[in-house]
């Protein structure tokens, strides 16, 4: 159970994909202008983050392990990844319309996100068994998730403020960003 | 061993891969989303430019939002007028269809006066961030902005100004949000003639800065027979719904900054 917690916690707070890891910065940048698509983002990248974490992770301890093919390891990954969005974009439209129209775009886009990669390699890195690699998935995602609302809140309130011309725009995003990463090493000594 | 080595790792990926497209195939059609056929002939008869001009994220979406009533025909500027008669038809609507357009470059460029020579990017916006260059404030600086972002390939600099081919403009206005001067605006497919000048400046000044610049000397708007022309700001402008073509504004013209189309 303590396990449990420390990996939450870790994958939330000290180990956070964006902030500490650095992967996934694109939508954290891109998506991260209105509170409501971040949330869109962050729900969708939290859902194909668990399940396609689970499936590599079956995948490689089911197949590529006991064969000795651990190198195939990236190539496999993307593939699954891939078609797993595309499997998810299918059955959503079918069966959840309401929910596939408030992720709208996002959906797609998330076949080249890293973190999910990032994610499924980190998994394995890490020798998790199915529970404790589901669990890491979704916290992963929730982590994202925190990240992106908090940055799509503080641009939000950059919007009505006066900042200098040179600043505006990605300038002052990036460098946002970077005071947000600062604030979150500071997480990193909980479990020092 | 060299099975083992070589095909085993190629096997796998196969074998993923056709599971993957098989339970894609599958589930493609077996939770296929009924969809009115109507989208689909309306999205025939858009042109298929993809341009995004009207907003949404390509023909597809514009077609949906068309279906569903949100969306105004006149915003695609480059599908036929015959076609959206169709889709008006398909819509079971009548529709006032706006006369398709073109983009032009309201600048003759060539003969603007340099003031100071540019050696950053060869990018419009960052020349003009420092000021461009050239004498009058709005010259076509030609460094391809707009060519960068046409969609359709129809702009091309020519002896450092941009020019537009008319066959080719879909009027999607990619270009028109590009350019740091705003020097390129839309004129209806069949007009003959454009006004190449966007210097709002006084006549003196202009002389000072382009050979070919308009000087509001208001000889076109005295001699268009149809009263087509006016000076506004300086600069003529033509009302495409008078003009009737007759050409007498390109030659009367002193600074040659009405072109024939």
């Amino acid at each position: 159970m303590g396990e449990i917690f420390s990996i939450i916690i870790a994958a939330i707070l000290t180990d956070n994909v964006v902030l500490n890891q650095s992967i996934g910065i694109c939508p954290f940048l891109g998506v991260s202008k209105k509170t409501s698509s971040a949330v869109g983002m962050g729900l969708a990248v939290t859902f194909v983050i668990a399940i396609s974490s689970v499936v590599c992770w079956m995948l490689y301890e089911f197949v590529l392990a006991p064969l000795a093919i651990e190198y195939l390891q990236t190539i496999i990954f993307i593939l699954i990844i891939a078609c797993l969005v595309q499997i998810l974009d299918i059955v959503l439209k079918k069966f959840a319309p309401t929910l596939y129209n408030s992720l709208g775009i996002y959906l797609a886009l998330i076949t080249t996100n890293c973190a999910v990669l990032g994610t499924a390699n980190a998994v394995i890195t890490n020798g998790y068994n199915l529970l404790y690699t589901f669990i890491y998935g979704t916290s992963i995602g929730l982590g994202f998730m925190m990240a992106l609302v908090l940055m799509a809140g503080i641009r939000e309130r950059q919007e009505r403020t006066i900042i200098a011309k040179p600043f505006r725009g990605f300038a002052i995003a990036l460098v946002t960003a970077g005071i947000m990463a600062l604030a979150f090493m500071g997480l990193a000594g909980m479990f020092a | 061993m060299f099975f083992d080595k070589y095909i085993v790792p190629v096997l796998i990926i196969l074998a993923v891969a056709a599971l993957f497209a098989f339970l894609l195939a599958f589930l493609g059609e077996k939770l296929k989303v009924e969809k009115d056929p109507i989208i689909d002939q309306i999205r025939e008869n858009l042109c298929g430019a993809n341009c995004g001009g009207c907003g949404y994220a390509g023909c597809d979406g514009f077609a949906q939002a068309l279906y569903e009533g949100k969306a105004d025909i006149n915003k695609c500027n480059p599908t036929s007028v015959e076609n959206k008669q169709k889709i008006a038809q398909l819509l079971g609507k009548v529709v006032e269809i706006d006369e398709p357009t073109v983009a032009v470059v309201h600048c003759n460029g060539v003969n603007s006066k340099i003031k100071a020579n540019y050696v950053g990017y060869k990018d419009c916006k960052a020349a003009a961030s420092v000021g461009g260059g050239r004498a009058c404030s709005t010259a076509c600086l030609g460094y391809g902005s707009c060519k960068s972002v046409c969609t359709q390939d129809a702009i091309s600099i020519v002896n450092g100004v941009s020019v537009i081919d008319k066959t080719k403009c879909g009027s999607c206005g990619s270009c028109i949000n590009e350019c740091p001067y705003a020097l390129i605006g839309r004129v209806p497919k069949s007009a003959k003639v454009y006004v190449a000048c966007s210097n709002k400046c006084k006549g003196k000044e202009v002389i000072a800065a382009c050979q070919n610049g308009c000087i509001a000397c208001g000889l076109c708007e005295k001699n268009c027979p149809s009263g087509a022309i006016t000076l506004k700001g300086n600069l003529a402008q033509i009302d495409y719904a008078k003009c009737n073509g007759c050409m007498v504004c390109v030659s009367k013209c002193p600074k040659k900054c009405i072109k024939e189309l």
